[in-house]
């Protein structure tokens, strides 16, 4: 079998690489027609036209180092996989139709056992569409959209009834969604999906692993509903700022389980609807640093079933917020004696033991209005919203009830989790030279003033 | 008491070569005070000390909690740098007046066009001045801490603070050229505060809890507090939308679009152009006493 293979691959090869470029364009349906099945096709650099449907088992690869390009010309979907067990590694897949209900793809499969890897595709409305196909692997793409406005765009990942698929570190970036429906037992590890709108959006997929993933930028990070039993972990979720941008949202979920995420710098770190939504079913959050938010973690009033502990919550505009107010409980702060890390918590720790003596109590006037009264975020982070819980705490005429109790408060913050990998933020030098010219200018002003009359002539 | 009865015959032409020199004095008297160096300490002192606590470790964790640098710098621009402005706009032309000094002043050859814009130009380059101190000094920790990402917005930042700080000193003046008394252009210099930085925001929270104010309405009236303009200038500038404030700023990011900013920043250019030269009408004005 692997003798056959080979041998087809030369035929093929010769007859690719006999060919003017222009002539090219035409025959890569052509040399999939012309395939064994189980062939291995190595394609001569050039640009070859797409609309290309594969439909039978084989691979498609680059023969050396030349680009090797798949146009669809800007109709229709650039390659159509009909068959199993086919591999599409490392070419470069561009200009798909821009049609949404038509689903006009960079590459479509409709079959199990596909191999995606290490492509390049641009200027395509959907990147990546897995249609019924179970245990593919889609490993090291990197995935561009098309140059519209947000909901006019395809989706850069869509894997539909896909179950048991790896997606692995690919770099998605300015997609509308990264989407799976009904796929089980994915695994969705070291991707970089920004600029979307969804960074990672599930419905109906059980028993999903998410780790390493950094989703920036996108207008929600990721929006994880109607699943059971998910685990997002180890993952950095970032600048998702969306009007209703969330770093992570749960809707109706069961058994989520979020560990060791750095969750910065989002609208919203964690927004938890009616999650879990079977009574007695209990999701965990520990590890995660949660810093820098607008709101840390924002539960509709009837959430319940929820245990954080061991998380860092940092500097959030608002630490805990209920959506509209009322009453909220069933939530627990602290687990086995082990509470969270509080960056307003005024307590104190006499015993050295690392857990503060007294509980800590989120109970800002501001924030409780803010609960109720949205539009007065506009003064978030003001003189007078602060003076308004000083003067709450003074006075304490109208106390809120606390919405959070931790009663073994964490003084120091755990550990903070390694982000996933390199961001490649490099300090410069720009702000220490502007800040030294700063402090120049004003060491200037200052000393050309001192004998103002005897230089002023 | 007006310029026609002075003995003196004066140009009526302001020369710019006069502005500078009585500008000259005046800074040299603003740095010779205890109150500007202890606005400056204050500032540079508190400013830098927030960026010290910003939370240390991880290196993801540094981009983002430039926000919550910057964040809590224009907290503190919003509370110390319309005080600095207000107090020593007010207390310009009525201490003054009340040492004699402005009397003697334009018993030389400087018309009121001169000395107004003079004492101005002065005032505005020392707390020009001590704006660039206070931000110089955080700049310095941020970048040896973190290594600093967002130079562009924290320069945009520190120039919104100078504008805020010279439409603060133009509120100041204005008041000064209406008031007897040092004491009583400082006591009502310090009302304005306590009303563009903590009442007027209170008094909105109230109004829109009690009322269900419309949000644009509710946008519009605080953009044109000149302490909020500044900040919603500056916020702009570190987070990528105007979203992140609530209702009030997805509302003000869909109806004015890309004309959000310029808006913001041409409502800050309103408060430093319009006082400033209300005063300089005033104090031109024969009514003005010397």
């Amino acid at each position: 079998m692997i003798r056959r293979a080979a041998s087809a691959a030369a035929v093929v090869v010769l007859l690719a690489a006999t060919p003017t470029a222009a002539e090219a364009a035409a025959d890569l349906q052509a040399i999939v027609d012309g395939a064994e099945p189980g062939a291995v096709i190595e394609l001569e650099a050039g640009t070859y036209r797409g609309g290309v449907v594969i439909d039978k088992p084989l691979t498609l690869r680059p023969a050396g180092d030349g680009e090797v390009v798949v146009d669809g010309g800007g109709v229709g979907t650039v390659i159509t996989v009909d068959a199993p067990d086919v591999t599409i590694e490392g070419l470069v897949v561009r200009a798909s139709g821009d049609t949404l209900d038509r689903e006009e793809a960079g590459i479509y499969v409709n079959e199990p056992r596909a191999k995606i890897l290490d492509n390049r595709l641009e200027d395509v409305l959907f990147g990546i569409f897995l249609h019924q196909a179970p245990d593919s692997v889609v490993r090291g793409n990197t995935i561009g959209a098309k140059d519209l406005f947000i909901a006019r765009r395809g989706d850069g990942l869509r894997l539909w009834e896909s179950h048991r698929t790896l997606v692995a570190d690919n770099v998605v970036d300015g997609g509308r969604d990264a989407v799976f429906w009904f796929c089980d037992e994915l695994t969705i590890r070291g991707n970089r999906i920004s600029n979307g709108r969804y960074g990672l959006h599930f419905m109906y997929s059980d028993a999903v692993v998410v780790e390493g993933n950094a989703l920036i930028d996108n207008s929600v990070g990721s929006y994880l509903m109607y699943s059971k039993d998910l685990t997002l972990r180890r993952n950095l979720i970032s600048g998702n700022n969306g009007p209703s941008g969330y770093g992570v949202g749960l809707k109706d979920m069961d058994g989520a389980e979020l560990a060791d995420n750095l969750i910065v710098g989002n609208r919203v770190g964690v927004f938890l609807d009616n999650s879990p939504q079977t009574v007695g079913v209990t999701q965990e959050f520990h590890g995660n640093l949660v810093a820098y938010n607008q709101i840390g973690i924002l539960f509709l009033p009837s959430v319940r079933g929820n245990v954080f502990w061991a998380n860092a919550f940092v500097d959030n505009s608002v630490q805990v917020g209920v959506q509209g107010g009322g009453r909220f409980s069933g939530n627990a702060w602290t687990h086995e004696g082990i509470g969270n890390h509080w960056s307003d918590y005024a307590g104190y720790d006499a015993d050295g033991d690392g857990i503060g003596d007294v509980p800590y109590r989120l109970d800002d006037l501001y924030d409780a209005l803010l609960d109720r009264n949205p539009e007065i975020m506009l003064f978030a982070e003001t003189p007078a919203a602060k003076a308004l819980d000083l003067a709450a705490r003074a006075f304490p005429v109208i106390e809120p009830r606390p919405k959070v109790v931790d009663e073994a408060p964490l003084v120091r913050p755990p550990r903070l989790p390694d982000p996933p990998f390199d961001l490649g933020v490099e300090p410069g030098p720009a702000l220490l030279v502007a800040s030294t010219l700063m402090l120049a200018f004003a060491g200037a002003v200052v000393g050309s003033a001192r004998r103002p009359w005897r230089s002023s002539r | 008491m007006t310029a026609a009865t002075s003995p003196v015959a004066i140009p009526e032409r302001a020369e710019g070569r006069t502005i500078l020199v009585v500008a000259r004095k005046e800074l040299a008297d603003a740095l010779a005070s205890r109150w500007f160096w202890m606005w400056v300490a204050a500032f540079a002192g508190l400013a830098a000390t927030l960026a010290l606590v910003a939370l240390p470790g991880s290196r993801v964790a540094a981009s983002a909690s430039f926000s919550r640098t910057a964040a809590s710098l224009v907290a503190l621009v919003q509370v110390i740098v319309p005080l600095m402005g207000l107090t020593l706009g007010a207390q310009a032309i009525a201490s003054q007046r009340e040492h004699g000094a402005l009397r003697f002043l334009l018993s030389h050859p400087v018309n009121r066009t001169e000395a107004f814009w003079g004492i101005y130009l002065g005032l505005a380059a020392a707390l020009v001045t001590a704006v660039a101190a206070g931000f110089g000094a955080a700049g310095l920790v941020t970048a040896i801490r973190t290594g600093g990402t967002r130079t562009g917005a924290f320069l945009w930042i520190a120039v919104g603070a100078a504008i805020l700080v010279l439409a603060m000193l133009g509120i100041g003046m204005l008041v000064s050229t209406f008031t007897r008394r040092t004491s009583s252009a400082l006591g009502i210099a310090v009302f304005i505060w306590l009303g563009l930085v903590f009442l007027g925001d209170l008094g909105l929270m109230g109004t829109a809890v009690a009322t269900r104010m419309p949000v644009s309405a509710l946008f519009a009236v605080t953009v044109a507090n000149p302490v909020e303009a500044f900040r919603l200038a500056a916020l702009a500038s570190f987070t990528r939308s105007l979203d992140v404030l609530g209702p009030a700023g997805t509302y003000a990011v869909n109806v004015l679009g890309d004309a959000l900013v310029p808006v913001i920043v041409g409502v800050l250019g309103l408060w430093f152009v319009l006082p400033a030269a209300a005063a300089w009408a005033r104090f031109r004005s024969p009514r003005q006493d010397l």
